[in-house]
């Protein structure tokens, strides 16, 4: 845990070093180029979402709280936190498209295996402790930005029972986790 | 982490934090939660709980090598790559990058087109907010008195909802400036000046009812090019 060589470099971006920012972007473009491509699925609109996530990134890494988090996992949360509000913003349309899109996927990369070591393999564990369909749903949530009516469609469920699906199952996951 | 977990704290605002990092709120909610975390130190805790809970998922995220976006990326925070050559216009492949004499130079053409700008040039703004996708940028003709405001980055507003434009004087309230939830907007607004402020904010649809601004999404300062 106490190695984290990207949040050294976000406190040193976070002091306005220029090399620092090169450096954390070599050491972590891929990883969220990775995010951007899975939630918006389509490698342009992903590019420009990535620019976008490393201006966030300069501009507000003085708020990053090294004793909160992880390096990686504070960028990750601006990626993820960007892409699907591009998502959810999209014109009806193309929601609709994309909802499809991930109908159509019969079997989600979500389900790809956990890597079974530490934390991981405790919320792995923990996963396993909800009904499968669950499982699948708060994951394709948070992997592909899925919306509940996304969701709702996926599982052939009404919308209000999908959320309420998701809010039992993160507590449990909460319990479980925080246990 | 269990030591934030309050018992008597509500459990609705546990799971709108859970909620908001899911990612699955629809659009109003979640611009309204990403608001409150930066006022809200106790949402805010409870949101970064929740990201480090599931934090163990991002390892599902495979690694995919993007082009070299590092120059554009410099460029549009920095403006000095933006001012000599265009993003895609060979830098590298002149064998520029790294050539101080190269980047002095053209900061030097700059000084000098900066000089040169007469009064009248076209003026321009970008509106950004925090935790915010919305991203706006602004052009403005003094000859024409032409305002065109274009979203670069960001959503449209949901049906429920337009964006409202603002200009903020230093003294005194917001002045209404009409909705600008198109992707680009002509506006005349003669007489704005080098530093005025603008700003956007997310209103019922048909914008501010009563006059005064609602919630602020983005803002910046008009100035020269």
């Amino acid at each position: 845990m106490a190695e984290d060589p990207v949040a050294e470099l976000l406190t040193r971006v976070a002091a306005q070093d220029r090399a620092a920012f090169r450096a954390l972007y070599s050491a972590s473009a891929a990883k969220l180029m990775g995010v951007c491509l899975r939630i918006l699925g389509n490698r342009a609109e992903a590019e420009e979402a990535l620019q976008e996530v490393f201006t966030r990134v300069w501009v507000h890494a003085a708020r990053f709280d090294a004793d909160r988090a992880r390096g990686m996992t504070w960028l990750i949360a601006i990626a993820r936190n960007l892409c699907i509000d591009r998502l959810r913003g999209r014109p009806e349309a193309t929601a609709d498209d994309e909802a499809m899109q991930h109908v159509a996927d019969p079997a989600p990369r979500a389900e790809t295996v956990l890597q079974a070591r530490g934390e991981a393999r405790r919320i792995a564990l923990c996963f396993d402790t909800l009904e499968p369909d669950r499982a699948a749903a708060v994951r394709g949530a948070y992997l592909d930005g899925l919306s509940y009516q996304d969701l709702a469609e996926r599982y052939a469920v009404p919308l209000n029972t999908m959320r309420t699906w998701l809010r039992r199952s993160l507590m449990k996951l909460k319990e479980c986790l925080d246990a | 982490m269990s030591d934030r977990d309050i018992p008597e704290a509500p459990e609705g605002d546990d799971m709108l934090a859970a909620e908001y990092v899911l990612g699955t709120l629809p659009l109003p909610e979640r611009l309204a939660a990403g608001r409150r975390l930066r006022t809200d130190a106790e949402f805010s805790a409870r949101v970064a709980a929740w990201e480090a809970r599931l934090a163990p998922l991002n390892d599902n995220y495979a690694e995919e090598s993007p082009p070299d976006l590092f120059p554009a990326i410099e460029a549009k925070i920095f403006g000095t790559a933006a001012k000599t050559p265009r993003r895609g216009f060979g830098w590298a492949g002149f064998g520029w990058r790294g050539f101080a004499g190269g980047v002095l130079a053209a900061l030097a053409l700059a000084a000098l087109l900066f000089a040169l700008v007469p009064v009248r040039a076209p003026m321009v703004a970008t509106l950004r907010g925090t935790d915010q996708a919305l991203v706006i940028r602004a052009a403005y003709s003094p000859g024409t008195g032409e305002l065109v405001l274009t979203r670069v980055a960001g959503p449209a507003p949901d049906s429920g909802h337009d964006y409202e434009l603002w200009t903020v004087p230093a003294v005194g309230a917001p002045v209404a400036q009409g909705l600008v939830s198109a992707e680009q907007v002509r506006r005349r607004m003669p007489g704005l000046t080098e530093g005025a402020k603008l700003a956007v904010t997310l209103e019922p649809a048909g914008g501010s009812p009563d006059g005064t601004p609602g919630l602020l999404l983005v803002s910046g300062i008009v100035e020269r090019r």
